[in-house]
């Protein structure tokens, strides 16, 4: 998933944009009328300004690309390629999200395949290199007269107060054509900057549309992408969770029939054995009811264990980060972490990150022998990856009740992956990855 | 009474074991999956077998399915099947083959030693043994089937123990009435839910059960 909320995303209509001005009322004030069109200007100023800035990287990008196809022949473009295909794609994003800001939603296609052979015969790149040569040319030029256009118009509007200021012969205006002699001169370039006034009331918006124009054609799904895909990627994705959740729900189901009844029930037979007892052999039953009471702590420590695994409450806390330094530092092996996660994941991601997490440092601190133990986390590409390392003894043994059985099962139910690496003698390495969700 | 037992949680089978032990049956052999259970059956041939539902490696209904193959291998073995849940599909599915010496009990029926230790013996001696929760969600889901509603509760009653699987005197005694008593019940309710009188336990266990299974259907 590039961006989960796309779809959905609700947009706060703002008055300063120029596509979404509010309709004018029937008959406007001219004072409205005035305030509306310079707002409207001043916002079409700022994103001619943005779109500049874009327009600048877009010319480095076709810079980056030029040389590539350029070198292609003596091998170094081969390597160059990936850098400036990804580099392409990168801007292309900022300019999704930065129209994204300033206008209707730019729905982004499917994302390009990143193998090279793919990449240049996909749809969705040749897109974005024909937006990107638009942009910087049309967009720059456009871009540029947004910035400039401001800065002649304060510059010739205030000539008279300042050319006296200037060295002689240096007093010309914006445009640069004839020069201020006199306070008459100067006076002329006045209307000359007013001008410029008017051009930027009058023509700024238009000239903002027509610079977003071909982003907003070239970089949103194009109508040959049919987004019947994404509709069947995202159902699919819903299934896909809901798939775990119903797993999730029977690892619940089985762990309390068959963990915690299975105490109470040998709590109930053990007392029924005791009770039979009593009278017979007052001391046999008493051995059965110490019994009894040490399966009824049993059950209470699997209701504690089988509700932690559900959602520990201190995840909710502290975050995913905050929770597992806590088992870190409850782990009788010091234990350093590494946690790099920028945004939460999904409840049931985290909770089963904590949970691999703390069998794997209970498995440390009671079969490894080690002296110290790591846990690094990190998310990419919209996956979790877990690595918890030990310096200890190995040869972790999935059979040997170690609970890698567990962790195994509940990764398995969220389709992430698992990888143990124990030889004899160690050390061990356990390495998982979850979908972020 | 010579028993083989199969549970998957350690520490329940050696519960129950110790507890069948004390009350002088002998536990000849314990298994912990329906395999070993098979095996188990085949080489000492026991007076009963006490399956587990869940076992591995599926966790579903590796007893039941036991018990089925079980009575197959060894034609009138006694099998007492112990659920965590009742589950009406697994009481149907045991019961298709006919209900003598057979047993369907929730787990935790085995910490009431008496009963348990009756309905055990009942199995074994090719009676019948079920859960009340089994009768009681036949009832609940046949309520609408009026002629149930003509039962006096009394007779509800009489109707759940029969479908449990005890006989007269049985049944008397938990209900502090005399024997004659529960004998004018059961005529009353064969009556009115019009079943053939019979006094022969299991046969009335089948014709009850049969006619809840059937009224529940009918729905």
């Amino acid at each position: 998933m590039t961006d989960a909320p796309a779809i959905s995303k609700s947009k706060s209509t703002s008055t300063s944009t120029p596509p979404s001005v509010p309709p004018s009322p029937p008959r406007a004030t001219v004072r409205e009328t005035v305030v509306r069109t310079v707002k409207a200007a001043g916002a079409a100023i700022a994103q001619l300004a943005g779109g500049f800035a874009t327009a600048l990287l877009a010319l480095g990008v076709l810079a980056l690309l030029a040389a590539t196809a350029l070198t292609a022949p003596i091998g170094v473009g081969l390597l160059l390629a990936p850098l400036s295909l990804r580099a392409l794609h990168a801007l292309a994003g900022r300019e999704r999200a930065r129209l994204d800001r300033v206008g209707p939603e730019v729905i982004a296609p499917e994302p390009p395949p990143t193998r090279l052979r793919l990449a240049l015969t996909d749809a969705t790149t040749r897109r974005e290199l024909r937006w990107a040569a638009r942009h910087a040319s049309l967009g720059l030029l456009l871009g540029f007269l947004g910035v400039l256009l401001p800065l002649s118009a304060v510059r010739d509007s205030t000539f008279p107060l300042w050319w006296q200021l200037l060295p002689k012969g240096g007093t010309s205006t914006s445009i640069g054509i004839g020069s201020a002699h006199s306070w008459l001169d100067a006076l002329a370039v006045l209307p000359l900057g007013v001008g410029w006034i008017a051009i930027i009331l009058g023509l700024s918006p238009a000239m903002a549309r027509l610079q977003a124009e071909p982003g907003r054609r070239l970089l949103a799904a194009g109508p040959d992408i049919d987004l019947s895909l994404r509709v069947a990627e995202l159902t699919a994705t819903r299934a896909a969770a809901l798939d775990a959740h119903a797993t999730e729900l029977r690892r619940i189901e089985r762990s309390l029939h068959d963990g915690t009844q299975n105490r109470l029930v040998t709590v109930t037979v053990l007392l029924g054995a005791a009770r039979r007892q009593v009278a017979r052999d007052p001391d046999a039953a008493d051995e059965l009811l110490e019994r009894a009471q040490s399966a009824a702590e049993h059950a209470l420590a699997e209701l504690r264990s089988v509700s932690r695994s559900i959602l520990p409450p201190v995840l909710d806390d502290r975050g995913l980060a905050g929770a597992l330094s806590g088992l870190a530092a409850e782990c009788a092996v010091p234990c350093r972490t590494d946690v790099d996660v920028p945004q939460r994941c999904a409840a049931s991601v985290e909770a089963t990150a904590y949970f691999v997490v703390a069998e794997a440092l209970t498995n440390i601190a009671k079969h490894s022998g080690a002296t110290r133990a790591t846990v690094t986390v990190r998310a990419r590409g919209g996956r979790l990856q877990l690595l918890v390392e030990d310096d200890g003894r190995g040869g972790a043994d999935e059979d040997g009740g170690s609970g890698l059985t567990g962790i195994r099962r509940r990764i398995a139910a969220l389709d992430g992956t698992l990888r143990v690496t124990s030889p004899k003698g160690g050390p061990t390495r356990l390495e998982a990855e979850l979908p972020c969700g | 009474m010579r028993v083989v037992m199969a549970e998957d949680d350690p520490l329940l089978r050696e519960g129950v074991a110790l507890l069948l032990g004390a009350e002088g049956l002998d536990v000849v052999a314990k298994a912990g999956n329906a395999e070993e259970a098979l095996d188990a059956i085949d080489t000492h041939k026991p007076d009963v077998a006490i399956l587990d539902v869940r076992m591995p490696p599926t966790h579903t209904d590796e007893g039941i399915r036991a018990a089925v193959e079980a009575r197959r291998r060894h034609p009138g073995l006694a099998v007492l099947v112990l659920s965590a849940y009742v589950e009406q599909s697994f009481a149907t599915e045991l019961l298709s083959g006919g209900v003598n010496g057979l047993g369907y009990l929730l787990k935790e029926r085995v910490g009431r030693v008496e009963e348990f230790l009756d309905a055990l013996h009942r199995v074994a001696a090719g009676g019948t043994a079920i859960d009340p929760e089994v009768v009681a969600q036949l009832f609940t889901r046949s309520h609408q089937d009026t002629r149930l509603d003509r039962l006096s509760p009394r007779e509800r009653d009489v109707l759940t123990l029969m479908a449990e699987g005890l006989g007269n005197s049985a049944i008397a005694e938990r209900l502090v009435v005399t024997d004659g008593a529960v004998h004018k019940h059961i005529r009353n309710i064969f009556a009115k839910l019009d079943l053939s009188p019979t006094d022969q336990v299991d046969r009335r266990v089948a014709a009850v059960l049969q006619y809840l299974e059937e009224s529940r259907r009918a729905r």
